[in-house]
């Protein structure tokens, strides 16, 4: 059944890890009365959180993927996404505001703004999304939700502006004074369901009527009705809530609420700001790109009558098949419905649509603009736009952060193979900041993705859910060689005893080229060489570049110049003249003082400036250059070009530096010369690795 | 790099009493838009690297890769134009000895600066001989903030050499013949040059050097495709 479209929410919940995410959607689905009993996120009585619903997050009290949900509060209907707050799952967090159209940012009373709050402020700014923001755990010790406040200004440079103060902290935090309203709210019976408003304490009078100044000051700069009623004396809690709403709905002011989730205390003021202050569909500006106008932009409507255009943002395998969940932006799918998918102009059927609730589903006939459903059955990737195919628009691509940490990756049997293989095209199309590939070099496989624990998940969820026993490990670097001088070679390669023999001779040099390619120059002159075997003998030079004398790596930059050679007029052949030039190859290389080279990677960190020192040094401890350095407010970038032998293990580095707040990328910048200490290592585990037999 | 040097624009500087900037003191450009400051900056910056010091690039408003390719495209040309041959180690005692340092969005200040030499110096033992300074607003840029600025060339030892923009229509001088933006400014700056382009070419004019005065037109004619001094 259509509803109206302006009493829709589409929510996120985002935060730092532990900040209490999951207990607050908990609270959320309990006084919404989607759940009957509140379950802990630990699992203490044995069943964990209704959104935790993979065995691994129940396991270790984490959330890992995304979960959908929706509730009911006072006539609206409130779409929530609970996104995992650690930094290697920052995908999950970035697809749920692509499509989210408000968000609540957590924030720990203890804590503070941590590393991912700031991660997460990024993404929300990124995607314009409005925000209201809980400090939680007033319960705590050591709670201090006004200190929270100034990091809010002083860190992510919001304008934060507290609706209400908490009526005593830590242990004695009893229940929270609306300065809105200019009362005291206690939350009474066995979860807090039912609240009881009085006068303000006596005590707490002087500093809520302060607070609610500061409140007043920010909300008249949106409101001249406002102002003028605050100058009378005369402002009303409708005028007061009008102003905050369209400063949020501007992003240019913050609205803070306390509480703690875990002692049922304000979690219901929490829904009201959702439906007051955060954005229905029909605010929001969603942009497409119309592919048939050379990517111009439109805008799009949440009207059901118009052309569909939907977002695939999330995919789940299930037993049951691909679950996809879409955002509907345009237009309206009900079951029966022909799609096309914009990348591939592909045509899909609409069979079951269902509107999720965690991991349960509930059928429906039909979903409309501005609503988040999701369908069964669909052959599609995480991106893919959805149209009825009389418009050909695409939404713009997600931002996907760049993997920074590989592994390999083996199975311990061929039943593991089969299993792993499966495993690896699942998990890389689900998520596209897991990405494996088979190393053409080495042969291994490798996986790449944000983080250790971000991979960590994924192993044991090989070793789970597809019973793939695999074993990990660092992947070898692809070293390569090259020459830094000129030599000359002068062969012949000749077998001449008897019968149809081999003869041939190559003479010439070789020296290093400009680029990283390969050079092959024929100055033959008065036919020495009969031109139907030259190109054997660059055939001959080629193959010799793919392992080189020197340690075995591929040989890079060398330009091979043939000026004289000999031949028989019987016993010259293609393959006489390319072993003769195998025999010049390995005759001159040693001679022209062949180096090691490594990959150097163009690395960018992005950090809080006071910890420009920190990770300065800390590329510097990694053989690293820098090459600039940029600050912008309260940020710092920093370039340089750091060895990929010297990268592994960094993003653990980086975090622990940083307390979190910085993130990184890495890309091949060029190769340069391996020092001598890394050269002698490299022979050494060669060594080894040939004793070993491995 | 002799050959380079014979050409560079601080050449000009030969031709003055003290032959240098000198740590612990101020030097700046002045010129209209376009007539080529950054370009003189950056090869004031080689040959502060060639003669083995090394250097901070400091931009204001403008990106690391900005500046790296105005760098990029004046050290190629240099190659060209001087024949050298040793391009790869030249490209490779550039990248060591310069370090860039942007500041946007109105971040710069000389806190930050500060800042950041102490960290470059802490935790990569560099500790630049020259700060070079391009994209300053010398309009809106208080003289507190200059006086700052000196006391941090002095902190740290560094000569520091900044650009200013002047304007056509704006022709102050003062008594010094000292032109507008640094005429109320000059007596913090240790040199003035004056860059002033022309049919012939572009010509660097030393308008202060330190406390001495100056004989009738010590200048220096520069090649406006290049900035090599041409006579």
């Amino acid at each position: 059944m259509k509803e109206d479209i302006q009493k829709l929410r589409n929510i996120g919940i985002s935060a730092h890890i532990d900040s209490g995410k999951t207990t607050l959607t908990e609270r959320i689905l309990y006084y919404t009365k989607r759940i009957g009993v509140i379950h802990e996120v630990k699992g203490k009585d044995g069943v964990g959180a209704k959104m935790d619903s993979m065995e691994l997050e129940k396991e270790r009290g984490i959330t890992i993927s995304s979960a959908a949900t929706h509730c009911l509060w006072k006539g609206h209907r409130i779409n929530i996404i609970d996104t995992p707050g650690h930094v290697d799952f920052t995908i999950e967090v970035e697809r749920a505001l692509r499509v989210l159209d408000g968000a609540i940012l957590i924030l720990c009373a203890v804590g503070g703004v941590q590393s991912q709050s700031i991660t997460v402020d990024r993404q929300m700014r990124r995607y314009g999304v409005p925000r209201i923001a809980f400090i939680n755990k007033c319960d705590r010790f050591g709670a201090n939700p006004y200190r929270v406040l100034n990091q809010l200004r002083e860190k992510l440079g919001m304008d934060p502006v507290l609706l209400q103060l908490p009526i005593g902290l830590e242990g004695d935090f009893q229940g929270i004074i609306d300065l809105v309203k200019m009362k005291a709210l206690y939350f009474e019976g066995p979860h807090g369901e039912s609240i009881r408003e009085e006068e303000i304490p006596d005590q707490m009078l002087e500093e809520a009527s302060s607070y609610r100044e500061q409140l007043l000051d920010a909300a008249t700069m949106y409101s001249d009705d406002l102002a003028e009623a605050v100058l009378d004396g005369h402002e009303t809690e409708e005028m007061i809530h009008l102003a905050l709403r369209k400063a949020t709905l501007a992003k240019t002011l913050t609205p803070v609420l306390v509480g703690s989730a875990y002692k049922n205390i304000g979690v219901q003021p929490v829904l009201d700001a959702v439906n007051m202050y955060l954005p229905s569909p029909t605010e929001v500006e969603t942009r497409a790109l119309d592919l048939d106008r050379d990517e111009a932009e439109v805008f799009l409507k949440p009207d059901p009558g118009l052309p569909v255009v939907a977002l695939a943002f999330k995919l789940e395998v299930t037993p049951y098949g691909q679950l996809t969940y879409l955002r509907i932006y345009q237009g309206s799918i009900g079951k029966g419905d022909e799609l096309i998918i914009t990348r591939n102009r592909k045509k899909i059927r609409v069979g079951r649509i269902v509107r999720m609730h965690a991991d349960e589903m509930e059928d429906i006939e039909r979903g409309y603009a501005g609503d988040i459903v999701a369908l069964f059955g669909v052959e599609c990737i995480t991106g893919d736009t959805f149209t009825d195919g009389s418009v050909n628009y695409s939404m713009s691509s997600m931002h996907v952060p760049e993997p920074v940490i590989s592994l390999t990756v083996k199975a311990k049997d061929n039943k593991s193979q089969e299993n792993l293989a499966k495993a690896l095209g699942r998990f890389s199309r689900e998520d596209p900041t897991f990405r494996t590939y088979v190393d053409p070099e080495t042969g291994e496989t490798i996986i790449s993705g944000m983080g250790e624990l971000h991979l960590d998940v994924y192993v044991e969820r090989m070793r789970r859910e597809y019973k793939a026993d695999v074993e990990t490990g660092i992947p070898e670097v692809s070293y390569r060689e090259a020459i830094t001088q000129r030599a000359e070679f002068n062969y012949t390669h000749k077998k001449q005893t008897g019968g149809a023999g081999q003869y041939g001779r190559v003479a010439g040099y070789m020296e290093p080229s400009k680029g990283e390619s390969y050079e092959f120059v024929n100055a033959i002159k008065g036919g020495v060489i009969p031109s139907e075997f030259i190109p054997a003998v660059d055939k001959g030079f080629l193959s010799c570049l793919e392992k080189g004398p020197l340690l075995g790596y591929p040989v890079l930059g060398i330009k091979v110049v043939v000026n004289d050679g000999q031949y028989h007029p019987v016993d010259s052949s293609e393959l006489a003249f390319r072993q003769a030039a195998v025999g010049a190859f390995k005759q001159a290389y040693m001679k022209a003082k062949p180096i090691i080279l490594e990959p150097i990677m163009k690395v960018s960190v992005e950090c809080p400036s006071e910890y420009q020192g920190n990770v300065m040094g800390s590329i510097n401890q990694r053989r690293g250059i820098i090459l600039s350095s940029t600050e912008d407010g309260t940020f710092t970038t920093i370039e340089a070009e750091v060895p990929l032998a010297e990268m592994f293990g960094y993003a653990t580095v980086l975090r622990s530096l940083t307390q979190g707040k910085a993130e990184f990328t890495m890309e091949f910048s060029r190769y340069g010369k391996a020092p001598e200490s890394v050269v002698e290592e490299i022979k050494k585990a060669k060594t080894t690795s040939r004793r070993g037999g491995k | 790099m002799k050959s380079f040097m014979k050409v560079s624009p601080l050449r000009l500087l030969d031709m003055s009493v003290e032959k240098k900037l000198g740590p612990g003191n101020l030097g700046v450009l002045i010129a209209r838009a376009g007539v080529g400051k950054t370009a003189c900056l950056v090869h004031i910056a080689f040959d502060r690297i060639f003669s083995g010091e090394s250097l901070v690039h400091v931009s204001v408003e403008e990106t690391p890769d900005k500046v790296a390719s105005y760098y990029n495209v004046i050290f190629y040309d240099m190659i060209k134009i001087l024949e050298l041959e040793n391009e790869e180690d030249l490209r490779l005692m550039v990248e060591r000895n310069r370090m860039i340092l942007s500041y946007v969005k109105g971040s710069f200040s000389v806190d930050r600066l500060r800042r950041s030499l102490g960290n470059l110096k802490q935790n990569l033992s560099f500790a630049p001989q020259t700060i070079i300074i391009d994209g300053l607003d010398f309009e809106v840029t208080p003289r507190e903030f200059f006086e700052e600025l000196k006391g941090l060339s002095k902190e740290f030892s560094t000569e520091t050499w900044l650009s200013a923009l002047s304007h056509r229509h704006k022709l102050t001088k003062n008594e010094e013949g000292i032109p507008y933006p640094c005429s109320e400014i000059d007596d913090l700056f240790e040199v003035i040059i004056h860059m002033d382009p022309t049919t012939e070419g572009v010509y660097l004019k030393l308008l202060k050097d330190h406390g001495h005065t100056l004989g009738q037109h010590v200048s220096v004619r520069l090649d406006p495709n290049t900035f090599l001094v041409v006579s």
